[in-house]
């Protein structure tokens, strides 16, 4: 039976139910009753005070804007009062959690009018229509709330997902406490008036109500009632990081450095360990476990309180800080999937980036192949650490015109597209589909790394220098629309630039590609290709939300096949926050796995959307990829493969 | 312990160079600079030789960094202060014409910086074994000479040698050729010339280059300059000499014309 089939069943019966009424309190009960509730809002506030101290202490957070209201008044009724990310994403644990969270709201009057009785006062007025047919409401939601309340501690105690961590107790003694709350609420409606059962009952319903209180802070049942206030004033951008002022903000490096939003959203944390499931490092047997982070902070907020000049990353760290290290914060991928799944409004990402920035920007961080990458960056000004000469050859090569303000379009190369020789394939036919689409476009003479592996690294000095030459180039260029191949190029331009000035408007090559779908399909000749799997890149879903685009244009070329994670799920390819250039990974690749999934579609051909994906895909392929490996294209690839030699082969590309 | 690394600012390896008209020069007005790579490994050997000076029990050792040039040499000094050197020294020449660097030859250059030295009596001295733009690899062993310090060139690695007074001599590691290296004794103070390659690099990072902005750096004034000893009669771009023509034809035609090229045009047979 469906929850409102229950609701409107229950609710016929209104006519049956009565609340019973204990009989009137005597003078000493009441004392009593006041007592225990002045003890129990006592002992909340004592527990709860150092933790509004720990978040109300922490730095503020000088770059949060409340505007625009509208956005976080929607994100709070969709995912707080809606529960809608809750049930999407864990589809019978959230529902049961979402029947939990609306029973909670209908007994929010039924409690004050429990208390209110107490002293004598029916606020609810019961015996008036509008209190019968509450009562019996309640009533319903006290059977729903029962049963899933029920079903997550069966989930939790017997099933025992391994995302939830070590069973706790403290999980246990909460839900037989809802339990108990329902089932008093439920037998009420069955005894009889005034009898001492009716007077054993509300005891037992009050009791269980003023020892709830207290438990919940200190614990992560703090989440029902920080987690709203943590959804509306979430960061309004994903993976967003905050400017460094002054002379004294290197990231976080101490306890100075955390600020109210950070902490909150630590307090906030329910430990249900989506993001530690959805993590590609933690699935791949790396150190870092997400849920873990984010409880580091908070165990050390605990410990320390806030503004402590103690540092984040100890050397021995103790208890559940141990998950705040070095080697875990550089084994993030930035996929943003923890904080794409994350209930309560979590961020994850400003603290692992966060983290790497203060151990970068301050010099603690001594990696071989990190200190390569800088290095690279800082002399040659691309991540590949190639000669310059290198791409101005490739684009006399494949006949580029260079950018001189008469184009439409200037297409950003990056440093795949310009030095990767998979990375320029994939460039030179998305330039081959715009020719044939006769859009004017041009490359800029000279390009320098957008600034991805250094943002996400936490390298701020290089990151700057990087964004304030490119905004330069495209200033000095008089360019005013740009496309690209690659969507670390496009997030860290469009986004991340910002701190730095207006970069031009740009977009994705999938994005070009879709508007152009009309156009395209009348160019195209020949059969349509097989079947291809298509993979969501992190940096164009999570980042960017763009999802059908790509799917648009691989449709056009072959039949759309779905991984078993698409979309907003996707798993990530490795390559992410400047890990493609850290070396080989401890145990397990996260490529390998991914491109495993991708396989097992049994799809013809695998469509990538970012050549960074495509490079690990490449070298995954190599050693999973068995007999027959899949082919590997990405979209422009696809598309270009459709289109009649004479557009491809028509000489000088249009300028 | 003092340690004075003397640093040039050469052109950047991407920089697009064009020849002044006069074609004894290259045009500075449109290149990007950069610290000398090999200086950059003398930097890190004094950075590091600093640390491990403390952890030997020798005390506070200073870095002070030192270059001859016009104002945009400071920030290859800020980005040596960025890296941990201590304070910088910058010894101000014109930015072109009489006394400036390009009317300067090596010899000149190395008794400016030797000038900017002798003020600050240190145990050691290291610069680049050369300069990646002229590449003369003179300055160095010519301001020891300038000092009347013993030196030792192409140097990968230094360390404190000696017992009881650890650190009145240094060990060096020096490369030959065909990756042969030799260990060599030098008393202090001496100059050492870097070879490239003999440690890794340290990245510029945001706390550095805020710290540097309270480092000291100090302006000398350069001494006019002394006549010339050598000339710079021309420079030139390289000529690009690699060019490839496909033979055609049957095997013995294609034979035929080779033996031709050969004997004629190469003039190898």
């Amino acid at each position: 039976m469906t929850a409102a089939g229950m609701l409107v069943g229950i609710v016929g019966l209104r006519l049956n139910l009565r609340l019973a009424e204990p009989a009137s309190l005597g003078l000493g009960a009441r004392v009593l009753l006041a007592a225990l509730m002045l003890g129990s809002a006592g002992l909340f506030a004592w527990r709860g005070a150092p933790i509004a101290r720990a978040i109300w202490g922490s730095k503020k957070d000088t770059d949060l804007r409340l505007r625009p209201l509208g956005r976080r008044g929607w994100r709070f009724f969709w995912e707080v009062l809606c529960q809608a990310k809750v049930i999407r994403q864990r589809r019978l644990p959230g529902l049961a959690h979402a029947l939990v969270y609306w029973g909670f709201l209908a007994f929010a009057l039924v409690t004050i009018n429990d208390l209110a009785e107490g002293f004598g006062c029916d606020l609810l007025a019961r015996a008036g229509a509008f209190g019968a047919f509450y009562v019996a409401f309640a009533g319903a939601w006290a059977l729903l709330v029962a049963f899933a309340i029920a079903g997550l501690f069966a989930r939790r105690f017997l099933a025992r997902p391994k995302w939830l961590g070590e069973v706790s107790l403290e999980s246990g003694v909460i839900a037989l406490l809802i339990f108990a709350l329902m089932a008093t609420y439920l037998a009420m409606l069955v005894v009889p008036q005034r009898s001492p059962a009716a007077a054993c009952l509300w005891w037992a319903h009050t009791l269980v109500l003023l020892a709830f209180l207290p438990i919940i802070p200190g614990t992560k049942h703090l989440h029902l009632l920080l987690s709203p206030l943590t959804v509306f004033l979430k960061r309004p951008e994903f993976s967003q990081l905050s400017k460094l002022e002054g002379d004294e903000e290197f990231g976080l490096v101490t306890g100075k450095d955390l600020t109210r939003i950070i902490a909150l959203q630590a307090y906030s944390c329910v430990e249900c360990g989506r993001c530690t499931e959805h993590c590609p490092a933690a699935a791949t047997g790396k150190v870092l476990n997400p849920k873990e982070v984010v409880l580091g902070v908070k165990a050390y907020l605990n410990s320390y309180g806030p503004g402590s000049d103690a540092p984040l990353l100890q050397d021995e760290p103790e208890g559940r800080q141990k998950a705040l290290s070095m080697p875990a914060a550089f084994a993030c991928t930035t996929c943003g999937s923890c904080e794409y799944q994350c209930p309560v409004g979590v961020q994850h990402l400003p603290v692992l980036i966060g983290l790497r920035r203060g151990a970068v920007n301050t010099g603690a961080w001594e990696d071989r192949y990190g200190t390569k990458l800088f290095l690279s960056l800082e002399r040659q000004g691309n991540s590949l650490g190639m000669g310059a000469a290198e791409r101005d050859k490739f684009i006399a090569k494949q006949r580029f015109p260079l950018f001189d303000g008469s184009q439409e379009y200037c297409l950003w190369l990056g440093c795949m597209g310009s030095y990767d020789p998979k990375g320029r394939e994939i460039v030179a036919d998305f330039a081959r589909v715009m020719q044939a689409l006769g859009t004017s476009f041009g490359v800029l003479k000279k390009e320098s790394c957008a600034g991805d592996p250094a943002r996400r690294l936490g390298n701020d000095l290089l990151f700057g220098e990087l964004a304030e030459q490119g905004l330069k180039s495209f200033a000095q260029a008089g360019v005013k629309k740009i496309v690209t191949v690659c969507p670390h190029c496009l997030r860290t331009i469009a986004s991340d630039w910002r701190e730095y000035g207006v970069a031009p408007e740009i977009e994705h090559h999938s994005e070009f590609m879709a508007r152009h779908a009309a156009l395209l399909e009348r160019l195209m000749v020949g059969e349509q290709g097989g079947s291809v799997v298509y993979h969501d890149p992190c940096y164009l879903g999570r980042y960017r939300e763009v999802y059908e685009p790509p799917r648009a244009v691989v449709a056009m070329a072959g039949e759309l096949v779905e991984a078993e994670r698409h979309r907003e799920r996707s798993f990530c390819c490795g390559a992410g926050g400047g890990l493609a250039f850290l070396g080989e990974e401890a145990g397990d690749r996260v490529s390998h796995g991914r491109t495993r999934e991708l396989m097992e579609t049994g799809a013809k051909t695998i469509g990538t959307a970012c050549p960074f994906c495509n490079s690990m895909f490449r070298d995954a392929l190599g050693e999973v990829g068995g007999a027959a490996p899949p082919q590997l294209l990405d979209i422009a690839q696809l598309v270009a493969r459709r289109l009649p030699a004479q557009a491809l082969d028509s000489g000088e590309l249009k300028g | 312990m003092k340690i004075v690394v003397a640093v040039k600012q050469v052109p950047e390896r991407e920089a697009v160079l064009r020849v002044t008209p006069d074609g004894r020069s290259i045009d500075e007005s449109d290149v990007a600079w950069t610290m000398n790579e090999p200086d950059a490994y003398a930097l890190e050997e004094a950075l590091q030789l600093k640390q491990r000076a403390a952890e030997a029990g020798l005390g506070e050792a200073e870095v002070v960094v030192l270059s001859a040039g016009p104002e945009r040499v400071q920030s290859t000094l800020r980005e040596a202060l960025a890296k941990g050197a201590d304070r910088a020294l910058h010894v101000v020449t014109p930015e072109s014409g009489e006394g400036s660097l390009a009317e300067r030859g090596s010899l000149d250059v190395a008794r400016l910086l030797a000038e900017a030295v002798k003020g600050e009596q240190p145990e050691l001295v290291l610069t680049g074994l050369q300069s990646d733009d002229l590449g003369a690899g003179q300055t160095g062993v010519v301001m020891a000479e300038l000092l009347g310090l013993p030196h030792a060139t192409l140097v990968l690695q230094v360390e404190f040698a000696g017992q009881g007074g650890v650190g009145r001599r240094i060990k060096v590691r020096r490369e030959l050729e065909d990756g042969w290296t030799q260990f060599v004794e030098v008393p202090l103070p001496a100059l050492l010339t870097i070879q490239s390659g003999g440690n890794r690099l340290r990245y510029a990072t945001l706390m550095g280059i805020k710290r540097a902005r309270q480092k000291e750096m100090r302006e000398l004034s350069a001494a006019t300059p002394t006549q010339r000893v050598d000339e710079v009669v021309k420079v030139s771009p390289p000529l690009r000499l690699k060019q490839t023509e496909m033979l055609t034809g049957a095997a013995e035609e294609i034979a035929a014309k080779l033996v031709e090229r050969l004997r004629f045009e190469v003039k190898v047979l």
